[in-house]
């Protein structure tokens, strides 16, 4: 099993209780199984059980937003996340994985990229993100996810067949650097895509000077999976934003399921609970919120309306008013 | 009554409980069922380790607000049905273990600062909020709870209210049971109460006092209203080695005589010191490691820092000055975090006394004896982490590398060690214990640590909850 490979998470964590404080999703659900404690203990059971595995656990570990706020935290930054992926993974190869995720999966396996435009750079259109939003100058790529979400809900050979696709597509387009504005695939191209340079809009894009106060919300990907705290608030600095920090403090995660890539799409109740939170640690709701993630950007606008919440690209491309 | 999993009366009594405090809110899931079954005592820990199932509850509720719990306990009573609150879970002594299945009572969904009162100086919040979340929501209103319990980022408010736990400042600013001013308590048969807003009066005995350290045996306490404190301008450390533990007691003590006012004193015997000091810290050297802290305004800081060191100075020692002062401050949660806290599977626990001056030594001396005596296998450190003007508390550890295999034979083999230590520190003037609480672990000594005074509380616990619905196996009840 892959769990195996997380016996010394499995271990570490089952009775561990140091980084509950950031469980994004156990904080708004209140379930001790929602933590990673809760759920390293549900893995020891599953190396037990895997035949009889309850239907309760497999939800819960579909039901984890995969920040790695807490892997991030612990001071032996035990892969809790990582630990997940493989009982997902482990789940998905037993045929235990649940209805909505097989039909969510074999919606993502349907992606088939394009390449259009012209430039020496090539950028990246995400679910959710807008061509319009494209950086002027560079080719676009479209046409789905790039294989990130259907690794992290457990099919990996799926996600092996898509970011495929998306490597050919790449590297037909004969570009040497591509840029991203989404986190989660910017994570993915970083660690996989070999001979091109791999830059997060926050690192590429310059934009247009701005005056105001803003707040930033971390991305998980950039944060906890790339320990990129700085360069999204030094574009937003550069430009002449004033920053205040949101929220009580920077380690939980406030990007509402971000980690899960398409965590909306299994979850919308839990994700409306998620942005429920972020916006009951607002300052004020007039306030302007600025991310880095398309997804975080769009969950919040679908589910806190009531926020003002703004992609990172589009205040650097048109300011805040 | 006990509840069967296959009878349709536990969908009725679902059914009612959903009632009470929404759909939503109350769970049979299988996960939660399992998540709740462990807490952070060893028992259970190595039942599950084993692969044996532990007591589950039936239910998980988690209501909102001090009214659901009232109709909570209303539902309970009437069915005469097991309630055991559980807020972080991670007490070590067993107590939130629904060790009779029945209802968990979750206080986790009850997280909201409600106040901040700028001129008193305290806050008042909902008992299920997690103490770090609590502390954030503080110092972003530019002040501080000045409760640093290693446990910070696990427990709920509550949960420190109920076994009356310590912070690591707590030589300055006290035990919880020093930072509350006043709570809100559901009792048993569902009534809200109050007790007094101020701490300090002449009306009758204390009955804020009668509900801090129940561990949820009395009814839930619901809100709190709690001291807070400005950030002090700066908080500084110093540490010192001394030959033996001894040394480095009379040391601290001294300070403490001298009526100085430090933060934080924490002394560690050899063993932890060659142990522990040198895993956490780095710092590789042969005696007892002492440490200490002031905070306040910098003058009056820098002045109670240099008396404490003429004190420390007077007796043999090693000077390590503020840099390994304050590396033990900056790592003091990493002792906490695996691989450096112990576990399965070795057995460990954690002897938690508190005693006057006078005795602190013959209870760690007669505890470090009688263990090694009787289990040469197991190791014994400890080290003094909360000191008061009158004594200091012994967070003296047993480490057992290889405990029996059989579940069963482990459990008789863990309480012997704790029976053997803790009657020979009762029989020195010890008390059980200082902040961790009582629980299942420690429920069988209440009756000896007490004596006769043990009927009071009986009575007590009998008048209160009348069908024995609160927590049921717990603080000797």
């Amino acid at each position: 099993m892959h769990i195996d490979n997380y016996n010394d998470t499995i271990n570490a964590c089952r009775f561990c209780f140091m980084c509950r404080h950031l469980s994004a999703v156990g904080n708004v659900t209140f379930r001790e199984s929602d933590t990673p404690r809760g759920r390293a203990l549900l893995t020891g059971k599953m190396l037990r059980e895997m035949k009889d595995l309850h239907p309760d656990y497999i939800d819960t570990f579909y039901r984890a937003e995969l920040s790695a706020a807490n892997r991030f935290h612990c001071v032996s930054h035990y892969d809790e996340a990582g630990l997940i992926m493989a009982a997902r993974r482990d789940i998905v190869e037993a045929g235990l994985a649940p209805e909505n995720v097989k039909k969510l999966a074999a919606e993502l396996v349907k992606a088939e990229f394009t390449v259009e435009g012209s430039g020496s750079t090539l950028y990246y259109v995400d679910l959710y993100s807008d061509k319009a939003n494209a950086p002027k100058d560079c080719k676009i790529i479209s046409g789905g996810d790039t294989g990130r979400a259907l690794e992290v809900l457990g099919f990996v050979k799926e996600a092996e067949t898509v970011w495929t696709k998306f490597q050919t597509a790449v590297k037909a387009s004969g570009c040497r650097t591509i840029v991203t504005s989404c986190p989660a695939s910017y994570d993915m191209m970083k660690k996989r895509l070999d001979g091109v340079k791999v830059l997060h809009s926050s690192e590429f894009i310059e934009g247009k000077p701005g005056s105001g106060t803003v707040y930033y919300l971390d991305s998980d990907y950039l944060k906890n999976y790339n320990d990129n705290m700085q360069a999204p608030r030094e574009l937003l600095k550069k430009l002449g934003y004033e920053l205040k920090p949101f929220g009580t403090n920077t380690e939980e995660s406030y990007s509402a399921g971000e980690g899960a890539v398409v965590y909306d799409r299994l979850y919308p109740e839990l994700t409306a609970k998620l942005c429920g939170r972020i916006a009951g640690l607002a300052d004020n709701p007039a306030d302007v919120l600025v991310t880095a993630s398309p997804y975080t950007r769009f969950a919040l606008n679908k589910y806190a309306p009531q926020l003002r919440v703004l992609l990172l690209d589009e205040v650097a491309a048109r300011g805040i008013k | 009554m006990k509840l069967n999993q296959e009878n349709y009366l536990l969908s009725m009594l679902h059914s009612e409980l959903a009632d009470a405090v929404g759909r939503e809110y109350v769970s049979g899931n299988a996960a939660d069922r399992l998540g709740h079954s462990i807490d952070y005592y060893w028992i259970p820990e190595m039942w599950h380790d084993r692969g044996r199932e532990n007591p589950k509850p039936d239910f998980i509720v988690h209501p909102g607000s001090a009214e659901e719990v009232a109709k909570v306990m209303k539902i309970a009573n009437q069915y005469k049905i097991p309630v055991t609150p559980w807020g972080g879970g991670s007490g070590s002594q067993g107590g939130a273990l629904p060790i009779y299945g029945g209802i968990i009572l979750d206080t986790k969904r009850m997280n909201k600062v409600l106040a901040v009162d700028t001129e008193s100086l305290t806050v008042t919040a909902e008992t299920g909020i997690n103490t770090q979340h609590l502390e954030w929501a503080v110092e972003k209103a530019g002040f501080s709870t000045m409760h640093f319990p290693a446990s910070i980022a696990c427990a709920t408010l509550g949960g420190f209210l109920a076994h009356r736990g310590t912070g690591v400042l707590s030589t300055k600013y006290g035990k919880i049971e020093d930072m509350v001013m006043s709570v809100e308590v559901v009792t048993p048969t569902g009534e809200i109460i109050n007790t007094l807003p101020v701490p300090r009066h002449a009306s009758g005995p204390d009955l804020t006092m009668i509900y801090l350290g129940s561990e949820g045996t009395l009814g839930v306490i619901t809100k709190v209203t709690m001291k807070i404190h400005p950030i002090p301008e700066t908080r500084k450390f110093h540490a010192f080695l001394f030959k033996d533990m001894h040394e480095a007691m009379m040391a601290g003590a001294n300070i403490m005589r001298s009526r100085l006012h430090p933060c934080v004193i924490r002394l560690y015997d050899e063993p932890e010191t060659a142990k522990l000091i040198k895993r956490v810290l780095n710092i590789d050297k042969q005696g007892a490691y002492l440490v200490f802290g002031f905070d306040g305004p910098e003058k009056i800081v820098d002045l109670e820092m240099e008396e404490a060191c003429k004190i420390c100075r007077k007796r043999e020692h090693e000077d390590l000055g503020t840099e390994m002062g304050q590396a033990w401050w900056d790592h003091r949660y990493k002792f906490f975090y695996p691989p450096y806290m112990f576990h399965l599977p070795q057995a460990f626990g954690t002897l938690d006394t508190v005693a006057t001056f006078a005795n602190i030594e013959k209870v760690y001396w007669a505890m470090k004896n009688a263990v090694n005596d009787k289990y040469p296998e197991a190791v014994f450190i400890g080290h003094f982490s909360h000191w008061y003007e009158w004594g200091a508390m012994l967070y003296a550890r047993f480490i057992v590398e290889n405990p029996p295999q059989d579940p069963h034979e482990a459990t008789l083999y863990y309480n012997s060690i704790w029976d053997l230590a803790i009657r020979a520190a009762i029989r020195e003037g010890g008390v059980i214990n200082e902040h961790h609480g009582v629980g299942l672990k420690l429920g069988r000594l209440m009756k000896e640590l007490y004596g006769p005074a043990f009927n009071v509380l009986g009575s007590i616990k009998k008048a209160i909850d009348p069908n024995n619905i609160m927590n049921p196996g717990k603080m000797g009840f």
